[in-house]
């Protein structure tokens, strides 16, 4: 008993030092009903808020304009590239608000500039895949052209040059249009800051190289190649033969023929098809590819081209 | 997809037809040579979950060899299920009875047991004979080497062709014949 008495003080002290939740290792069944009460907490509240980087307390948008040049290693003219980044749809509502105000500051949007760079790169895209694709026609490197310069292209290359954050827009996050239009106002800073050579090598660093991987003749949909293949060698004279020279499986869904195309009794290409027509029409597909120099196994397209490069000669091969 | 890219795949995984004529061929044997085959072993896109099989038409499977005396020892096994349900049959029985019957279980036995191993025997096709229908024979394209030569018989030589063939002696003719 004695020994109870002299050890009763010390229980309630031990009990202090007992955890009172206990770590297991089980399934922690809390998360799920945690995380969508929390969900159901924002929504309540009307949304997931995204707050713009630029608004943030310590935003600096002339340091950011300085570092976007020379992240980019180039010289932009800070003046042009504040006006490049500025979208027209900010212009407008700064403008309403200084209304408000009754004060009046100038602001120059981005639209001059877009245009002059759209402009730019369009001729010197075209000059450089005639270059490069040198026996493609015409219509084949506009078709490519047009596709690198389309909005789906230029908007990822401008949001992935970190433009999404830095753009002056009423909007946020900003639309597809608003990255692309500011690429191409970019270009146009860059042509007044730097001259037509720098704009043209940033120009084929950023958007020529977005061909890198892809099948150019992806981009052209010829409509009728077998027409266009043989006239274009009913000009030269020789004879073009279509022959069937593989089939599998000729009775079954599962059928594939296989049609090369004869050129003077020489072997010119074939194509695969689950008829014969259109084992013909991908036979004519891949003679054309050759002709033009596209095919799967060409080289692959040289993106170090330096300077602009000459229009090419006017005996150009027409597709039409 | 583009249409070049789509033909692409479609010529790769197409089905060829191929055509293994089993006379004097041992049926284990060329098992093994036709499961590559079915299977798409010999394509260099094959894969265990890859569609890439082809189908193999077996023709003459009536005129197989099996080696030794393995007509008479070689017993099929199967269970009814019931007690007392075991039955064995030698060989020559289950040919007798139905002559696709041996190449067919040779061929299901040298795959591995799973499930695709029923769905791959359906593109095999058995003929005992020559006679194949004329839709199957217009889609086979290529044909499969048999593993050995088939032997030519003394006695389906033409007898004139027998008798011209040079000789070292001729036994002499009271010459009697044990």
């Amino acid at each position: 008993m004695a020994f109870v008495r002299r050890f009763i003080t010390v229980i309630p002290k031990l009990a202090k030092h007992v955890p009172i939740t206990v770590q297991s290792r089980n399934i922690k069944r809390w998360v799920a009903p945690t995380l969508m009460e929390l969900k159901r907490r924002e929504d309540k509240q009307g949304g997931k808020v995204t707050n713009p980087r630029n608004t943030f307390l310590e935003w600096n948008l002339e340091a950011e304009l300085y570092a976007f040049g020379k992240r980019l290693n180039e010289e932009f003219d800070s003046d042009l590239l504040l006006q490049a980044f500025t979208d027209r749809s900010y212009v407008i509502k700064e403008e309403m608000k200084q209304k408000e105000l009754e004060i009046d500051l100038k602001m120059k949007d981005n639209r001059e500039l877009a245009e002059e760079g759209r402009k730019f790169m369009q001729e010197y895209i075209q000059l450089y895949l005639e270059t490069v694709l040198h026996k493609l026609p015409a219509e084949g490197i506009m078709c490519i052209r047009n596709h690198l310069i389309s909005e789906k292209v230029l908007s990822n290359v401008s949001f992935h040059l970190g433009t999404k954050d830095i753009i002056l827009a009423a909007e946020y996050p900003v639309d597809n249009s608003i990255l692309a239009q500011t690429f191409e106002a970019l270009v146009g800073a860059l042509l007044q800051s730097c001259g037509e050579e720098r704009a043209a090598h940033f120009v084929r660093d950023f958007v020529i190289t977005q061909l890198q991987g892809q099948d150019v003749n992806e981009f052209w949909e010829i409509e009728d190649p077998w027409t266009m293949l043989t006239e274009m060698i009913s000009k030269t004279g020789s004879e073009l033969e279509p022959r069937l020279i593989g089939e599998v499986a000729k009775n079954t869904l599962l059928a594939c023929y296989r049609v090369g195309l004869y050129l003077d009794k020489k072997m010119m290409s074939s194509g695969f098809g689950e008829t014969v027509a259109i084992a013909k029409e991908m036979a004519a597909r891949e003679a054309l590819k050759k002709i033009f120099g596209t095919e799967e196994t060409m080289h692959p397209i040289n993106f170090k081209l330096n300077g602009i490069p000459k229009s090419r000669s006017q005996s150009k091969i027409s597709a039409s | 997809m583009s249409a070049a890219k789509r033909v692409q795949q479609w010529a790769t995984f197409a089905r060829t037809w191929h055509i293994f004529d089993c006379k004097w061929q041992d049926p284990y044997q060329s098992a093994d040579l036709i499961k590559k085959y079915l299977m798409g072993m010999h394509k260099p896109i094959y894969h265990p979950m890859n569609d890439c099989g082809d189908v193999v038409v077996c023709i003459n499977s009536r005129d197989i060899a099996l080696r030794g005396d393995e007509w008479k020892k070689r017993a099929y096994f199967h269970h009814t299920g019931y007690p007392g349900g075991a039955s064995w049959t030698l060989a020559w029985e289950v040919h007798n009875k139905d002559p696709t019957m041996i190449i067919k279980k040779a061929v299901y036995r040298s795959m591995k047991g799973n499930l695709q191993r029923r769905h791959t025997m359906e593109r095999l096709l058995i003929y005992p004979d020559e006679e194949v229908p004329e839709d199957v024979l217009q889609n086979v394209t290529n044909q499969i080497r048999q593993l050995r030569l088939v032997p030519t018989r003394l006695d389906h030589i033409p007898e004139d062709e027998v008798r011209k063939f040079p000789k070292v002696m001729d036994y002499p003719k009271d010459y009697v014949y044990k």
